[in-house]
Parts: structure tokens; sequence; C-alpha cells
């Protein structure tokens, strides 16, 4: 009983570069499809970059059924449902994603409403509850963070009910994603932070929470790699090709080993506090992570310095504990560098979190299902305590 | 086979006396790695079992413990979980009413809002022998949970609550993050529930 199970599984196609978006027909006739309902949100859509979409579908024999551009920030029940019903109307028969997390998750959503026949996702609330195959469904992200084109994981707010309902299956995973970097272009810099330092958390907890396996740590590393010598360059200079294109498949290569390995107390404490405060998911993490690495530093030192020389600029000579010490500095130093370069919040004061909401946040917190992940143990005190550092 | 590490943690759950042998007294062992390669309906019973201590426990724990009943304090009266083992394993079922957990019964009942399978019996049996904590079946996707995850995540802290009452304290320190020190109050409790164990399988045991 001494080699712990885990489990591997990303049968995405990846196509990633330049004019990538190009071959979204010929996917969909691939997957024997011909019509596609395009999901994405006003941003996306206002930005001018579903005319790259359809401008894919020229003289392909395939086309597009309609437009759905009605995402907000977090999906929900009523959305999902409304997309569901244009799918059906339009006749489609595949889903088109294009956008951030949200659309993912609104996307993924409705296509279990669509294949199961059903209008309550309640039922299929947990894991592996999604009985039939679903819709072919390609995912073209407009943010280098989420990683969502390569996650089993689907987040949607019931409204009916108030709570947030999580999905997880190998079958939400889309059937292709698209890496092309005109798609991240326009990103605001503090967007591009932001999000990037979101792939970051990914990518570090994937490596040293609980579901860690040989696998996942490839894709964590290979991640790392590309975030580190990126996300300043993508930040700075949001023209930079190459920069953005190398932060999409760092997001990626996050998405893939957090997907198989899960996060930890970070997200916990990003999901709680987005979920009283609404502060955006990667603006949480940032704040997060340093705190999250010292908060296992004592059982994972020695997995986290293995990082070392992909964080610190000199890593040091020292034992394990000196070099995991260094590596959440320099976390710490890179969003110091990048709230220079575009205002990116590095304290929870700065977010519009309020003192006396640090109660409410540590207690979702604790129930947050990352949290099993996590290799330290966090009670209700603890995690007040860290939220009351990181304010 | 039998690794370096399966003879380090080797240790014994039964010892029959053989009988017969020209050599004398046999004893035979059956070391915790051997468990998994019992019958079936052997492995079911033993599941059946842990399962019944663990809804026994529940209910004994949940009349005497503070920190149970504080845990279980925001429920609302009413919430069911059950616990059980895909696909035609032994299941319980467990469900809030006042300030306490009571057990409802042997499988599924009605509608939980929570249900946590083992994917396997031998995924189960690692759980219920000690050789893994609830925690390290989650994240080597041992089990999956149908139902809210903030709930389940409720759920499993009483759980931890009540394995501390129910398992050994070398269990404790082998599976759970943080393996709790308890107090002289908690250990006298701890002796209620061992003395109180037996007689409530035994009550229990036709529900």
């Amino acid at each position: 009983m001494g080699t712990p199970l885990f489990e591997f599984y990303c049968p995405v196609k990846i196509i990633s570069g330049d004019l990538a978006l190009a071959n979204v027909p010929h996917e969909m006739e691939q997957l024997g499809t011909k019509r596609a309902l395009i999901v994405t949100d006003k941003g996306v859509a206002g930005a001018g970059l579903i005319k790259y979409v359809e401008m894919a579908f020229e003289g392909s024999g395939c086309e597009i059924g309609a437009i759905f551009d009605e995402t907000p920030p977090d999906s929900s029940n009523r959305i999902v449902n409304k997309v569901a019903e244009l799918f059906k109307e339009k006749k489609c028969d595949c889903f088109v994603a294009v956008g951030g997390g949200s659309c993912m998750d609104t996307t993924k959503g409705a296509n279990i409403v669509v294949s199961e026949g059903t209008d309550d996702l309640m039922k299929f609330q947990g894991a592996d509850r999604i009985s039939r195959q679903l819709k072919p469904f390609m995912a073209v992200p407009t943010t280098a963070g989420t990683g969502s084109e390569v996650t089993l994981v689907a987040v949607i707010y019931n409204e009916d009910k108030n709570c947030k309902m999580a999905f997880t299956s190998d079958r939400l995973l889309p059937n292709a994603a698209f890496l092309d970097p005109r798609m991240t272009m326009s990103l605001p810099p503090k967007i591009t932070a932001a999000t990037g330092m979101d792939a970051l958390t990914h990518a570090v907890e994937a490596y040293f929470c609980l579901q860690k396996n040989p696998v996942s740590d490839a894709f964590a590393i290979s991640a790392i790699k590309l975030i580190m010598a990126n996300i300043e360059k993508a930040t700075e200079k949001g023209d930079d090709v190459t920069a953005r294109l190398n932060m999409a498949n760092g997001a990626l290569l996050a998405g893939i080993a957090f997907s198989n390995s899960m996060v930890g107390v970070v997200h916990s404490l990003a999901h709680a506090t987005g979920g009283v405060c609404h502060v955006p998911h990667g603006v949480a993490n940032s704040i997060f992570l340093p705190y999250g690495m010292e908060q296992n530093l004592e059982k994972c030192s020695a997995t986290i310095a293995e990082l070392s020389p992909l964080l610190c600029k000199t890593p040091p000579s020292g034992g394990s504990v000196e070099k995991a010490k260094c590596c959440i500095q320099s976390i710490r130093d890179l969003a110091d560098r990048l709230n220079k370069l575009c205002g990116l919040p590095t304290r929870l004061r700065d977010t519009g979190v309020k003192e006396t909401d640090l109660p409410e946040i540590a207690k979702l917190t604790i129930n947050d299902g990352s949290l099993v992940y996590n290799p330290e143990e966090l009670t209700f005190d603890e995690a007040l305590e860290i939220l009351k550092k990181a304010f | 086979m039998i690794t370096r590490r399966h003879r380090k943690h080797r240790c014994y759950i039964s010892r029959f006396s053989g009988t017969g042998s020209p050599e004398g007294e046999r004893t035979m062992k059956l070391s915790i790695s051997e468990i998994f390669n019992l019958d079936y309906g052997i492995k079911k019973s033993i599941a059946s079992t842990a399962l019944l201590a663990l809804s026994v426990t529940y209910e004994m724990v949940s009349k005497k413990s503070r920190e149970l009943k504080d845990e279980i304090s925001s429920w609302e009266d009413g919430r069911t979980f059950a616990l059980g083992v895909l696909k035609d394993g032994p299941s319980i079922t467990l469900m809030k009413k006042g300030d306490r957990i009571k057990y409802l019964g042997k499988g599924i009942q009605g509608d939980p809002a929570i249900t946590i399978y083992f994917k396997n019996i031998d995924s189960a049996l690692m759980v219920f022998i000690g050789l893994i904590g609830a925690h390290t079946a989650s994240v080597q996707r041992r089990v999956i949970v149908h139902g809210d995850l903030s709930k389940t995540m409720e759920v499993m802290r009483t759980m931890n609550i009540v394995q501390m009452y129910l398992m050994p304290g070398i269990v404790l320190k082998k599976t759970f993050k943080r393996p709790p020190e308890l107090s002289g109050k908690q250990l006298a409790l701890k002796a209620q529930i061992y003395a109180g164990l037996v007689p409530g399988l035994i009550l229990s045991g036709s529900k």
C-alpha cells in the first residue's frame, strides 16, 4: 500500500499558434458537426473578437447557427437554460465557447442541459453524474488564466436556491481548444496580470498539493517556466505576440496540471473572497498565493523548494526551507512588480474587502472543496489569521 | 507482491490456531495487505460492519460531543447524508435531527443531500481498516460525491470528529492531516464509545 493512486485524463485536442482559429470549421467536421452555437460575452463581442471566429467559417461548409453574447461574469442556471434553449431553437449541433471562465462554464452547463434533456442542473451536482455523451464542444479562451479550456469542472450559480453548483466529469472536457494570440492581444494590462497570476497559482498549487503526481508535475513545471518568463512582458507590452501565446500555452498547461491534481488553500481563500466580496479570482489568487505556500511550508518545504530554479532568480544554496522561502519571496516580488506595472492589488484592503468581511470569508473558506487537497489542515481561526495578514 | 514497505507496515489483524499439523500448532497469519485478496462476500461483510460501527458512533458522539453539536448547529434540520460503496455494495444513511445525528438504516434512504460513494469495495476497506484517511481517499479519487460540495465539507468535518472517537490513536496519527490530541474529557468519551460500541452494533444491526 505504498504507492498512492492517481488518475490523469486530458483528451482535449490543442490547436495553438498563429491563426489557430481558422481551424475551427475543420475540427467541427472532424467531430461530425456543421452548425455551431457561439457562446461569448459582451466584452469579447465589443472588442471585435467574434469577427475572427466568423471569418474562420467563410467558405468552410460549416455555419454559425447563433451567437449568444449575454454571458455574465458569474454564470447562472437561468443563463445556462437560455443558452440551451437557443441551441435547440437554432438547431445547432455543437458549441463553441469564446471567452473566459464564465463563458466556458456556461457552455459546459448548457451542454449538460441539452444532452441530458433536463432543465434542472441541481441533480447533476458533484462528481461523475453526467451519464450521456455531451454535444461536441470547442473552446477558444480569450484570457490566459483560467485554463477552463482543459478542465473537467464547471461552477454555476443557482439563482433559485442562492448557491453555487459545482460539476466535475470527464465528459465536460472540450473536444478541442484553440489558442490564438489574437484573442488575448486586447486584454488590458491589469487583467493580463491577474489572469496570469491565476495561471501561476494553478501550476504552483498543482505542484505541491496532495493530488500531485508525476504526470501533472510535468505540466505544472512547464507552465511555471512559461508564465515566469512571459507574464511581465505580456502585461507591459500587450502586443507582444510571442509573450501572449506563451502565456496562453502556460495557462493551458497549468489548467491540465490542476484539472488532474487539483488545488488547495489558495483557491479556497480566493473562492470564498470572490463569493463574499466579488473580488476577481485572479486578483485574489495573486494576493493569497504566498500566504498559501507559507501555510504549507512545514509539510511541503522540500516540494516547494524544487521550484526554486524556476521561481528564484538566484536560488539559495541552503536547505529546502531556505529555497522554499525564496520561492515565496520571489512570488511576492513578482506581485509587487506587477502592482507597479499595472496596479494589480497586493493586499485585500485594496480590492474593496472590508475587515468586517473577513470572518464570513473564513467561514466559506473552510467549506470549500479545494481544501481537501491542501497538504495542511486549516481551521476557521487559521483561515481568519491568513486573511488578516493578507488584508 | 509484498514489497518492503508492506513488510514494514505489516500488522496482523487476526490469528487462527491451526490443528492437526504434524509440526504441532501452526499459526495462520493474515496481513492487512492480504485482506484485499479475500472473497468479495467477506470484504462486503467487513465493510458493512465498519459502516454500521460508523453509524453507531455517529449517534453516540452526537449525543455527547460538544464539537460535533457545534459543527452541525448550522445544518438545516433533516439534512440527510449517505455513505456507500459502488455499485451494489453496502451503504448507510444518516440524518441531522435536532442537535444530533440519527442513523436511518442500511442502504440509501430517500434522496440524501450528500452521498459519498467509494468507487469499489477495496477503496472502502482501505479507509475502514485505517490504511488511508478519508481525505486521502478523496485525493486519490477513490470516492466520488453526489451533491453540494460545501455541504460535503461540513459532513467530512463531522466524520473526522466521529473517527477521532472511533479509531485508535495509531490510526489517527497515520490517517489525519493533523492528528488530534485528545483531552482527558475526550479520552473518557472515547472509552464510553468503545464500551457502548458492541451493544450499539447489536441494537442497530437490524435497522
